[in-house]
């Protein structure tokens, strides 16, 4: 078949992709027999989970990959036609995950004339379209800085510019925005919009399905095929598919099939949640007063803190100051007292920037307080008797991206580093390490003779995290452990920190961005805010507080969100759901005529 | 920890000196630090010092900044000194044991010093007003006449380029990985030196498996927009020669008469 709809800017004809794998020379299929087109001027997400073939199939639309079968047209051009090569990239660009390793120049200007200086556009033009770049994405107040001072989320948007100076028809986004922070998620997101209001075809590849159902078509692959294709309210109608393939649906898809279960009739196409709202709420104007009421008594027995309770970790007045005397110096953590309770499980929240890094490696002594003290097991770790080998032993720390740190060449040796650090025989180290890698769900025979880089991306961080319970600390810290993943890594690592904590023993500090795991997970919530502890309680609590959380740049747990979504509307709910749970009782409750209270 | 380092030394600045074409820069830089081989008087450094003095200062990079470059070579200015004051033979000032200061030894000792300080700032200058990015692009623009004698002059730049970008990265990188590994009880600090190089280990895997990472995505990011070597590339700052740069031609010229007639009359 031949390009024939001059409409569609990208035709796959019977692609099928394959490669030989380097270890095993095997030959794997990556893309099997998929066909379908892009209309100009169309928003796209294609979603799947790690290896359903959904980068491969992007990198073949930019003849970075070239198909072993079928053919890609992209604006006419096949990908295969080496003459045109430079016309198929410029016209399909490409913007990648990780926002640091994109990026050539060390200026942003120069990064973003990258591009247009490979085509051989006259310097003028190159000037403009810069500039033009730059002000689309909003960062053209930065562009004479160095790319290495920026937030991932403003290195993500001078990617995109990069992209955009090329004057693409259109841009595949490969996971633009599964390193960055929430705030910087947003405004990615609202540059594609932008974006594709100008009429650029847009390519998603996300695995957030808020994300997504954003766009207006979804194409799901699994395992090299095209599953499910359609609008988003298509094929969200498919929630129990899409769980099948292990990945999520967005918040109001699930709650209405639980409202449906429970006999509360909600029409099938609904995806958003301010629909859902809309859709409950028609005609409860002027009710709301009896929740408010209700709030108002509201007597939650969180707040009280258990008096027996031992407390593990104390901070104390802990302040830190950056390069202290010097002109960049920054006060990074600010008179911070707190107390973590023996086996418990606290949330640390913040946006980026708010100190939350800087606490924690606080806690097993990688940093030392400017002022203040660290107390650990009624211990100060700063008064020069305690040995920093103990600290590390009792608080354990595991870092954002724990994969990359590891460096042996099988996965026991790898596991046995930190015990053998810690001065335990070669047996015992073992020993520890077959419970560790047990613990964090893997199978001990048939892991450990491996290269841990030869792991899929979910169980390299599993053996990373391995590592650090090997040493069998009191407190486990863990430092975005689900960051990058798809749903299903993402909630298999959920799973594994509940296992640990219930069957280890170990008092549980989490640092997260999601609200939605926080609000389940933890008993109590941190939250920080430019270097201060701004709030320390239940997630009740800290959740109760919207408007103030949302002006600290933190968001609340879809449920949570739901019913103060629902309540503006007037509905006369309580707020303080936290799950899905909590949310469909409490929306059952008020539709079937009982008081919130 | 590792963050503080700062890399290159530029100071941003807006002078005459600053907006100098970057070739005209290093073609200068050169010749004067040869016309410092050339210089054999005093009356010549002296020449020598208020060109640079009058460059410096129109160039408004503070004093203090030029003298860094000195601190870090202090002691081989020192060694350098003392080697000359002992060793050189001559009429005998002052004698202690075996240790003989002559004249002829002070008066090579002050010059090769003299000779050296200028040597560091007079390059010093050219890096402090140069941005490491137009350096490479003067560099590659200097190269590229050789590029017919198979001198990769595009790549070289390139190299230069991506160096200068990613080693803020890679320090971050290397930040984060020790202390990944200082949490699981690693220890660099303690040891005898093939203790110290083995604790190592932990940390440069990782950091090589990291640079062979950053290497391949950016290579694909680079392919994915349209990067095909230096052949038919356009820059968005493309180099010209200014009027400013026929002055420091003509300043060059006088300063070098000048010299050569020192050299003449002495």
């Amino acid at each position: 078949m031949s390009y024939t709809n001059k409409e569609d800017i990208i035709q796959i004809d019977h692609l099928l992709f394959q490669y030989q794998q380097e270890e095993t020379k095997e030959t794997v299929t990556a893309i099997k027999d998929v066909s379908f087109t892009l209309k100009r001027g169309s928003f796209t997400a294609i979603i799947g989970r790690n290896g359903s073939g959904k980068s491969t199939l992007a990198k073949n639309i930019n003849a970075l990959l070239l198909p072993t079968e079928g053919t890609v047209y992209v604006n006419g051009y096949d990908t295969r036609d080496k003459d045109h090569l430079w016309e198929i990239r410029q016209s399909a660009g490409m913007v990648f995950q990780n926002p640091d390793n994109q990026l050539v120049s060390s200026i942003v200007e120069d990064d973003v004339a990258f591009g247009p200086e490979n085509l051989g556009i006259e310097p003028q033009e190159i000037r403009r379209r810069v500039d033009e770049a730059l002000k689309k994405v909003n960062m053209y107040q930065h562009r004479k800085r160095s790319p290495h001072h920026l937030s991932g989320g403003q290195k993500q948007r001078v990617a995109i510019a990069g992209v955009v100076a090329m004057r693409p028809e259109c841009i595949i986004l490969d996971e633009p925005t599964a390193m960055l922070d929430p705030k910087g998620r947003a405004q990615v997101m609202d540059i594609i919009h932008q974006l594709h209001q100008e009429g650029i075809t847009i390519v998603l590849i996300t695995h957030f399905m808020d994300e997504a159902a954003q766009a207006d078509r979804i194409i799901i692959m699994d395992d090299g095929d095209v599953v499910l294709d359609g609008t988003p309210r298509e094929v969200f109608l498919h929630g129990g598919k899409i769980r099948q393939l292990y990945l999520d649906v967005p918040f109001a898809v699930e709650m209405a099939e639980h409202l449906r279960d429970a006999g509360i009739d909600v029409p099938e196409d609904v995806i958003e949640t301010p629909e859902l709202v809309q859709y409950l709420c028609g005609d409860c104007v002027g009710t709301a007063i009896a929740a408010e009421r209700c709030a108002a008594t509201d007597t939650c027995p969180d707040g009280a803190t258990d008096a027996a309770a031992t407390p593990v970790v104390e901070v104390k007045h802990l302040r830190h100051v950056f390069s202290p005397g010097l002109p960049f110096e920054s006060v990074a953590l600010d008179d911070v007292n707190f107390t973590i309770e023996k086996n418990s499980f606290t949330a640390l929240i913040g946006h980026t920037g708010s100190g939350k890094s800087t606490l924690i490696q606080h806690l097993n002594g990688l940093l030392k307080p400017t002022d203040g003290s660290v107390w650990i097991d009624g211990e100060n770790i700063g008064d020069g008797k305690v040995k920093l080998r103990d600290i590390r032993r009792k608080v354990g720390l595991v870092f954002q991206y724990p994969e990359y740190q590891l460096f042996e060449e099988t996965v026991l040796k790898d596991v046995c580093y930190g015990p053998l650090n810690l001065g335990f025989s070669q047996e015992e180290a073992e020993a520890r390490a077959k419970r560790a890698i047990e613990l964090v769900g893997l199978d001990f025979e048939e892991v450990k003779d491996r290269s841990p880089f030869a792991l899929s991306g979910g169980q390299k961080r599993r053996v990373a995290i391995a590592g650090v319970i090997a040493m069998e600390p009191e407190v486990l810290i863990l430092d975005e452990p689900t960051a990058g993943l798809d749903p299903k890594s993402h909630r298999d690592i959920l799973l594994m920190i509940e296992t640990i904590k219930k069957e280890g023993g170990v008092t549980i500090l989490l640092v997260s961005h999601n609200m939605g795991d926080v609000a389940r997970l933890a008993d109590r919530v941190l939250v920080m805010d430019g270097g201060r502890l701004w709030m320390n309680g239940t997630p009740h609590q800290v959740f109760s507080r919207a408007e103030e959380l949302s002006e600290i740049g933190l968001g609340l747990p879809p449920a949570t969100e739901f019913m103060y979504r629902l309540k503006l509307a007037g509905a006369p709910v309580d707020t303080s759901a936290l799950t899905v749970q909590d949310a469909l009782n409490a929306v059952l409750e008020w539709k079937r005529g009982e008081g919130p209270c | 920890m590792l963050r503080d380092i700062t890399l290159g030394q530029y100071f941003p600045g807006e002078s005459p000196i600053h907006r100098l074409d970057p070739r005209t820069k290093i073609i200068a830089t050169m010749i004067y630090l040869l016309s410092l081989f050339f210089v054999n008087s005093f009356a010549g450094f002296g020449v020598a010092l208020i060109f640079l003095a009058i460059c410096v200062k129109i160039s408004g990079v503070p004093m203090k900044f030029m003298l860094k470059g000195l601190k870090t070579i202090f002691l081989i200015v020192i060694f350098t000194f003392l080697l000359n004051v002992f060793m050189t033979p001559g009429t005998v000032l002052w004698s202690f044991g075996f240790l003989r200061v002559t004249r002829e030894g002070l008066y090579t000792g002050v010059f090769m010093v003299v000779r050296l300080a200028l040597l560091i700032v007079g390059s010093s200058l050219l890096t402090l007003a140069t941005k490491p990015i137009s350096l490479t692009d003067g560099i590659e623009a200097l190269l590229r006449p050789l590029q017919r004698f198979g001198v990769p002059a595009h790549e070289v730049a390139m190299m230069m380029s991506i160096a200068l970008r990613f080693i803020p990265t890679l320090l971050d990188e290397t930040d984060k990985i020790m202390k990944a590994q200082m949490a699981r009880g690693a220890d660099f600090e303690s040891g005898n030196l093939l203790q110290r190089a083995k604790s190592l280990i932990p940390l440069l895997v990782p950091l090589f498996i990291s640079a062979f990472r950053i290497a391949v995505e950016l290579a694909m990011a680079m392919e994915a927009r349209c990067y095909r070597g230096g052949e038919n590339r356009t820059r968005l700052h493309p180099m010209a020669y200014g009027k400013g740069d026929r002055v420091a031609a003509v300043v060059l010229v006088i300063y070098l008469l000048i010299l050569a007639g020192l050299r003449f009359i002495m």
